[in-house]
């Protein structure tokens, strides 16, 4: 094996722990909230630091690369697709510590059937299958599984782009719940970007592997795809 | 509209005795582009080059079938003259080769031999021929000294002024940075880049980084084939041959 190949392959497992983290703390996020669990918002929370130093790591090691191997085609596209899986984990790290953060703050249970309204669990249970199934196209190198993600992320939208109405509705029915009407909202709003992150990660994995770029393309076709609906 | 195509090679075979050393080589070059032929060593890519201004001659045993086109004609046809070739493709080699002479004297060489006596002539094509080699303002208060006393990476910078003095369209370069420092390489590959603008480059390098910095096309060869020929920014990002990705990223073989 070159020396290439073995920093690159350092890379890519470092993007793997990374992932792992980040899977943790969103799947974490999720029970926190459905259980109201505060312990496991903070454990969550306090991982955020752990996910910082994988970002700055993982920068520094597509740094080096770039400085001392001038890697290209290929392995440059490796190094390139890395940079931005690796903001977009953070992001998705900062989501799920977001959503604790609400889980903390508020130590009390979601409505049920303000969550039964908005779909709110069966959006992030998506998300979270997005998640692991983009981590799976990843590291086996599937296009088309990456491929297919990118169109699951319209669900998502979908969910996101109905949930002010129906909260706005509940709300009205029941005033008191404002505050939880709101860190609900709030939390529809991350998962949704979350589906964004997962589409970009899907990209970069197309990106690489393929050498197409299909970024616009498929945003432009997402967003004609949601007018239509 | 494209640009003017300067050199082409139209199902072209080159053979050392019986050792057939291109095959079937069919490739266009754009006029003032930089085209930079990239291979392992024994692909051909020198032969190749050398090709275009006819320097495998010499070579005995050597022969090809097929044709070299420069400006659409055809440059082993039998009425053409070597030595008028050379005036139009000068070349500059992988080792500095300076006469043993000033440097002067080895500027107007070409010139002098083409029978260029006149002292202004001369001297203007010294001053401009230095210049564009940017090497001038490093000379001109020695011009008379030994080009042997110059260092490898001035030295190599002479040679290309030699190269440029007899007015050439085409500049073949073998190697031409391979044996001097970083910064020598620096410079003369940022003559390259100047240079471009009004001659037809190819070069030879073994520098895949090299290629990618001052070459706007690159070539591909591989035992005697052309395996891919295309824009510079497409080999070095998404080459579509795998044996180009193998060589480009280093894991040939």
């Amino acid at each position: 094996m070159s020396h290439i190949d073995l920093e690159l392959d350092r890379l890519k497992v470092k993007l793997m722990e990374m992932w792992d983290l980040v899977e943790y703390q969103l799947q974490s996020g999720r029970e926190a909230m459905i259980s109201a669990d505060t312990e496991l918002a903070r454990k969550v929370l306090k991982l955020g630091k752990k996910v910082n130093n994988f970002d700055v790591k993982i920068d520094r090691m597509c740094e080096n690369l770039l400085a001392l191997y001038t890697p290209v085609a290929v392995d440059l596209r490796l190094v390139l697709a890395t940079l931005k899986i690796n903001a977009n984990l953070e992001r998705i790290g900062d989501t799920a510590e977001g959503i604790s953060m609400f889980v903390k703050n508020r130590e009390k249970l979601f409505n049920p059937e303000m969550l039964e309204l908005t779909k709110a669990i069966k959006m992030f249970d998506e998300a979270l299958s997005m998640f692991h199934e983009c981590r799976i196209a990843y590291k086996t190198n599937n296009t088309e599984h990456a491929l297919a993600l990118i169109k699951r992320d319209k669900m998502l939208n979908k969910i996101y782009r109905k949930s002010d109405k129906i909260i706005a509705e509940y709300l009205r029915k029941n005033p008191d719940s404002i505050e939880e009407g709101l860190a609900l909202f709030s939390i529809i709003k991350k998962l949704e970007r979350v589906g964004d992150q997962i589409t970009n990660i899907a990209e970069e994995i197309i990106f690489y592997q393929d050498a197409k770029v299909i970024k616009h393309k498929s945003k432009k076709k997402d967003k004609n795809n949601g007018k239509d609906k | 509209m494209g640009k003017k195509i300067k050199l082409e090679a139209i199902d072209l075979d080159a053979y050392y005795g019986d050792f057939h050393a291109l095959k079937g080589i069919n490739i266009a070059m754009e006029e003032k582009a930089v085209t930079a032929f990239i291979g392992p060593s024994g692909c051909g890519k020198s032969t190749f080059l050398r090709t275009f201004n006819r320097m495998n001659d010499y070579i005995e045993g050597f022969r090809v079938d097929g044709q070299i086109l420069l400006d659409n004609k055809d440059i082993y046809q039998k009425n053409v003259r070597v030595d008028e070739l050379r005036k139009e493709v000068g070349m500059v080699f992988q080792k500095p080769n300076p006469f043993p002479k000033s440097i002067y004297e080895n500027v107007v060489y070409g010139l002098k031999i083409q029978g260029v006596k006149k002292k202004s002539v001369l001297d203007e094509a010294a001053e401009t021929s230095l210049k564009r080699a940017a090497l001038w303002d490093e000379v001109k208060d020695k011009l008379n000294k030994s080009a042997l006393a110059l260092s490898g990476g001035q030295q190599q910078r002479l040679c290309i002024a030699r190269a440029l003095a007899i007015s050439p369209s085409v500049l073949l370069m073998d190697e031409p940075a391979s044996a001097l420092d970083p910064i020598s390489t620096a410079k003369v590959e940022e003559l390259i880049y100047e240079l471009k603008n009004d001659y037809t480059i190819v070069i030879v390098t073994h520098n895949m980084q090299q290629a990618g910095r001052v070459s706007d096309y690159t070539a591909f060869f591989y035992m005697g084939e052309l395996v891919e020929f295309n824009k510079t920014k497409t080999m070095f990002t998404s080459p579509k041959n795998e044996r180009t990705q193998n060589y480009i990223t280093g894991r040939f073989g």
